[in-house]
Parts: C-alpha cells; structure tokens; sequence
C-alpha cells in the first residue's frame, strides 16, 4: 500500500542536475589539508598505518563525522545496525544545511514556505511571508538523508559496517585502543549477529537519544521530551492545503511545554506533539492535536504511529578520552523548536574536522585535548542560539496567556524575518534597534493584555 | 467478526461509555472500525471528555493512555476498508455567542450609549476563551477567527486592570520614597532638594518605584527568586561538561 503511495510521489521529487555539486570537493580537501599539518606535532607519530576511528550511528551526525573523517585521511569505520532505519522525526532541515553540506535538491520532499501558527484560542497567524522567494524549509525522510550521507562517507573511502554495538573496552594505558565489541549483519538476513571485535584510536558516539557510547564513558542522563507522531495519509483535496505549508499548534491542551504539530511529509503529513512534564499524558495531547487539525485532516487514515525522546540539554558530560559525543548521543536539539538534524549533522562535522587536525590527517595519535577542541568551539558557535531559544521556550510556552502573546507577535513582520532568518541561516543578525524596541514594548502589551484576560477566566465560576 | 472484534477491542473504553448514555455511543464504535477515519474515533473520546475530566483524576490518565493503543491496532489491523465519512456525526457545533460573529466580536453589539462597551468586551472575550480551555475546538479555514485583543484601546486595560491597584501603589511608592528621603537625610544630611541633584538619590527612587510595581505581594518575591533560578539552570546543564574538566585538571 505504502509502497504504491510511494511510487506516485516519485514524480514529484525533482530530478535535479545537483550532483555536480562533488566537484567542488577536491579543492576543499586540499585547502584544509594546508593548515591541518601544523597542529598535533605534541602527540606521538602512528606507525605504519592511520589512525582509526570507529562512528557508532549512522544516522545524520554519523554520516557526516565518517565523510569528514575519511576525507581527512582518517581510517573510518562507521557501525549502524539499520540502514534503512527511518527514524520518527520532523525531518525539517534549514537552508544553510542545503548549502553546507552540498545536498542534493532531490532529496528534499517538501519545501515549506508558509508555517501557521495556531493559538489556544484558535487564532491562525500565517508565518513566512517575509520568505524570498528562493528560501524554503526543506522536509526530508529520515531514511533518505541518512541513507546518502552514509553513502557519500562510503565513497570517501569509509567502511560501513552493519552491526550492532555493544560495548566498548576503554584502554588502562594511554595511547592504547580502544576495543569494541559489536554483532555483524553484514552478509546476513537477519538471524543472530556475529560476535566481532575492533580496535579503534578513537570513537565518536553519535547513537542517538539510547546512546551506547555514552552509557560506556558514563556520561550521564540528560532529561528529554517525548515526541509522539502520527503519519496520516489524507485526502489529495485536503493534502493540497498541505502542500507547502506546515502548521504548529499551541495550548495547554494541545502539550503544557512544547507545541502540536502537523508537517506534511512526501505524501502523508505527520501530526503529532510532545511534552517533557507530562509525558504520561502524551496520548491524551495527541488526542488534543488531531482533534484542533480535524477539520483539515478529515478523512485520513493513519498509516504509521512513532514515538521517540529528544534530549532536553546536553549531557553532563560529553567526552572522556578519546571518546566524543555528537548528535542527539550529545543532547544537541533546541529547545522552542525542537530541532536536531542539522545540529546533528554539523556537530559530527565539527567532532571530526578536529580529530582530523588534531592526528594530523590521520598520521599522529589523537588526545583528550583535540576532541576537546571540538567542545570548546561548539559551545562558542551555538551556545547563544541555543539560549534563546531556551529563553523563548520559557517565556512563551509558559502558560495559555503567555501563548496567546506568542502567536499574536508572530503576527509582526519583523518578528517573522528576524525568526526565519535565524533559523534557515543559522546566523544571528542583529536587527534593527528602533525595531527591536517596538517588538519588546509590543510583546509586553500582549503579554499583559492576556494575562489579565487569564485573571478575568480566573474569576470565572469560582 | 467485525463487531465482535471491535467491541473487544474497545472494551477499556467502556467505562467511559456505559457512564454516559451507551445507546449514543455505540453505533460510533462500530463507525471507527469499518471507516478508520480520523473523526469517529476521536469523536467519542472528546465528547466525552467533560464527563472524563469530571469524574476523578483516578481513572482518566488509565483511560487516556489506553485509548489511543486501540486507535492504532484498528488503523494497522484493517487499513484496507476505507469508507467515506459518516455525515451525521456533525457534533463540533464550537462556541456560541449571538454577538461572536464570523469570528471576531460583533462590536456593534457592544454600543452602550453611544460608544463601544471595552469592559464587556474583555468580559465576553474572558468568558470564551475559559470555554475553550474545557472543550477545544478545531481550527478551521472556512471560519477563521480575526479577533485581536489590541483592538481594545489601552485606556481600557489600564482602566480595568490598572485603575483598581493604582491608590494601593501609588500610596506605597509615596510612604516609602518618603521613609528613604527621611533616611538618607539623617544618614547624611544632604536635605531633600539636593538629593533630587544626586545620581545615587535618583538611583534610588528609580529603584523604590520599580520595587513597588514589581513585587505587589509577598508570593512576587519567590516568584522572582524561581525566575532567576530558572533563567541560569539551562546554562549550568550546558556549562557540567566543562566543570568536569576543571575539577579533573586541579586534582592533576
């Protein structure tokens, strides 16, 4: 059934001449090759062989660690039990990750260009009209991305392997391996794995919110969401409304501490919603949400139901060794908009392009103090985008008045710029300062005029 | 096959259901199972939610959280029979209010003796939006609502709202502006003239007046005190990778 569903959507994705985006590649090798030999002169020369680093996950941040890794010269080894894993998730990704990681455009099912946002009093404000006309928010399948970055890091000369991980030795002495024991699949349907052993200088942890790696550096629990979708396949007149638009959905009925959501997907759309603090009553939100999307997604049938945990804050702590945390293993999703994959993608990246310096494209040991690199610099490029988004979170996700304020200054153009500016370029543009003042003295009246609306329903039947 | 199946399967629900009048219900059961369309299914569920809410904390998170398994064991177990929807569960009828028109607040509605009446206005407005915290609507296209609170005029916020606190704070700032004046002038003996010339003394009053709108009730201050908490919490999660490190390197 599905697969038929598929099969029409074929024709929607675009056959793009985009693939010719490779040929940039060999230049930028070359040029961070220039400057990489410099660093990691203090740590000792590898002998007859490269440094090995093993990828536990391949999933965005795993593909995009092992490609940068292999491209540096770097012995890779990228261990995934699922490679046609399509992982419950909103599968947004910003324009910048287009760029930046030079994805071709056929990959992107759905390009968003208009985003409604629906108070608890049903307000609709319509978001992205300040949109140019070549900016989008792309929509992909899980499956699909991960699928051709693990691929392009297959090229660049990285072993894939199918296995699952299972524990790793850490190593009493320095500058010993590490030695992983993993089940292989590969060659295999299905049946019981093969015991195997590797032995590796380095690993990257990037096994998601269950990670594996991070339970064998002991590097904490982080508090997370539970995010609950379903994917509903609805009428092709009602899917037309859908057809670049995504709605968000907030209300203490809908989730008391993140939003509702319905994205639309290749043919289906995902509604679904998520909450930290109840997540007893996850089913009861999502009851919540189909019941505000009713009128709109009347009629369809639910074709798939997931649910998943996305981490809340980082974990306590991040790297230990040689070992390294990136993705969603790390705890790197938004607050506010609970966004992960290009987070994840970039922070795998960033992991391996200072493994990469560090041994010296691959021909000295690697220490703590290179992986360390990589957390420094992470902390220092999105730490404040991360904060605000947390302080957005806790000011108007708060209460029903405190959102009501929230959609209603959604409404303000230079609110929608700034927003969309921010999230598909990644940079923080300082805006104009009169500008700025406007937004906060009118973000203060909505915020009092609801709350004092809330005093009044307070008052109510009592 | 098919009513035995769905009836076992819907058994949790009938508590619910016996509860509120069965002969209702159950012909929406059966719709669930044969049309797998979204509305049958949460139509139950949500017309009876008051009843649910109403009727003890005990049973309703065990209702909730088994409902929604039977809604996938249909939708996987007999995705083959999709029927159109039934028309005569049209039961969503919304918020009803003569003067809430093609969704906004009909304001002609509102006149009172020759101007628009703000204060029924926000009253009306309280009133709807409390109702729509129990029974939550669906949004719609066809019928949008346009209404925005700032199209009541400020002077009639401050009038309701701020009017009524006015004397209590504005006696507050007086007393106490006055007590901090008296103190400082004993302290130093700068008279009440010269401190309105000191950038401390106006410091001060800046404070003083600020304190006063701020913190109206004793409860403000814990209240501040949580918010301060909360505002650097997210920075000390982040901040617990590197306190390892530190506390690591000064015991090498």
């Amino acid at each position: 059934m599905t697969s038929i569903a598929l099969k029409s959507f074929l024709g929607l994705r675009q056959s793009s001449p985009e693939t010719t985006h490779f040929s940039y590649r060999p230049k930028l090798t070359t040029h961070r090759r220039k400057f990489t030999v410099v660093a990691g002169v203090s740590s000792p020369k590898l002998n007859g062989r490269n440094l090995r680093v093993a990828v536990i996950g391949g999933g965005p941040a795993g593909g995009a660690a092992a490609e940068t890794l292999a491209k540096g010269g770097v012995e890779t080894f990228l261990i995934e039990r699922k490679m046609d894993n399509c992982k419950p998730c909103g599968g947004a990704i910003p324009l910048c990750m287009v760029g930046e990681f030079d994805l071709p455009l056929d990959i992107i099912d759905r390009r968003v260009t208009k985003m409604k946002m629906i108070s608890p009093s049903n307000v609709a404000v319509d978001i992205g009209r300040t949109l140019k006309p070549h900016e989008y928010i792309g929509m992909v399948r899980r499956e699909v991305l991960d699928d051709y970055l693990r691929n392009r890091a297959k090229d660049n000369g990285a072993n894939i392997i199918n296995g699952l991980f299972l524990k790793m030795d850490i190593p009493k002495e320095k500058n010993s391996p590490y030695v992983l024991h993993y089940s292989s699949y590969d060659g295999k349907t299905g049946g019981v794995g093969e015991k195997c052993t590797l032995e590796v200088d380095a690993v990257i942890g990037a096994d998601g919110a269950n990670s594996r790696v991070a339970k064998s550096i002991d590097a904490g629990d982080y508090e997370y969401a539970i995010a609950f979708q379903e994917r509903i396949k609805i009428p092709d007149n009602k899917m037309a409304y859908y057809e670049d638009l995504a709605e968000m959905y907030v209300g203490d009925d809908v989730s008391p501490d993140f939003y509702g959501w319905v994205f639309p997907k290749c043919d289906h759309v995902a509604v679904g919603t998520g909450t930290v603090t109840h997540k007893g009553d996850i089913k009861k939100f999502q009851l919540a949400t189909r019941k505000r999307a009713e009128d709109k997604i009347l009629g369809g049938k639910i074709i798939r139901v997931e649910a998943h945990p996305i981490p809340e804050h980082p974990r306590p702590r991040r790297l230990s060794g040689r070992v390294a945390l990136v993705g969603d293993a790390a705890g790197y999703v938004t607050k506010c908009s609970g966004e992960g994959i290009y987070f994840a993608a970039k922070s795998g990246r960033m992991c391996a392009e200072e493994i990469v310096k560090g041994s010296a494209n691959g021909k000295r040991m690697v220490e703590e103090g290179d992986l360390r690199k990589y957390l420094e610099k992470w902390d220092k490029t999105y730490w404040p985008t991360y904060k605000v988004l947390d302080i957005l979170q806790k000011v108007f996700y708060r209460s029903n008045p405190a959102r009501e304020a929230f959609v209603e200054m959604c409404a303000d153009e230079y609110v929608q710029k700034m927003t969309f500016d921010s999230y598909l370029y990644k940079t923080v543009v300082p805006g104009n300062p009169l500008d700025d003042i406007k937004l906060a003295i009118n973000t203060i009246g909505s915020l009092v005029r609801a709350n004092a609306l809330r005093r009044e329903m307070d008052k109510l039947n009592v | 096959m098919s009513t035995t199946f769905s009836m076992a399967s819907f058994s949790p629900l009938t508590p619910i259901s016996t509860t509120h009048s069965s002969s209702h219900c159950k012909p929406h059961h059966h719709n669930t199972l044969s049309t797998l369309t979204l509305r049958p299914k949460n139509h139950p569920f949500f017309t009876l939610s008051p009843l649910r809410v109403s009727a003890g904390t005990s049973d309703s998170p065990e209702t909730a959280v088994k409902q929604p398994p039977e809604n996938i064991s249909v939708g996987t177990n007999g995705s083959a029979s999709a029927v159109t929807v039934p028309e005569e569960i049209k039961v969503s009828n919304g918020f009803v209010d003569p003067r809430w028109v093609a969704g906004t607040w009909d304001l002609m509605q509102f006149r009172k003796n020759g101007t628009t009446d703000w204060d029924a206005v926000i009253d009306a407005e309280a009133r709807r939006r409390k109702w729509l915290e129990t029974n939550p609507e669906s949004s719609s296209n066809d019928s949008p609502v346009v209404f925005d609170t700032s199209i009541v005029p400020w002077w009639a916020w401050i009038k309701r709202f701020h009017l009524p606190e006015a004397e209590l704070l504005n006696g507050r700032a007086a007393m106490i502006g006055f007590f901090m004046t008296y103190l400082v002038d004993s302290l130093t003996g700068v008279g009440l003239v010269d401190q309105m010339n000191n950038f401390f003394c106006k410091t001060l009053l800046f404070v003083a007046v600020g304190g006063v709108l701020l913190i109206r009730k004793n409860e403000d201050v814990d209240t501040f005190k949580k918010l301060l908490e909360e505002t650097t919490f997210y920075d000390k999660q982040w901040q617990a990778t590197w306190q390892d490190e530190n506390s690591s390197n000064s015991n090498k």
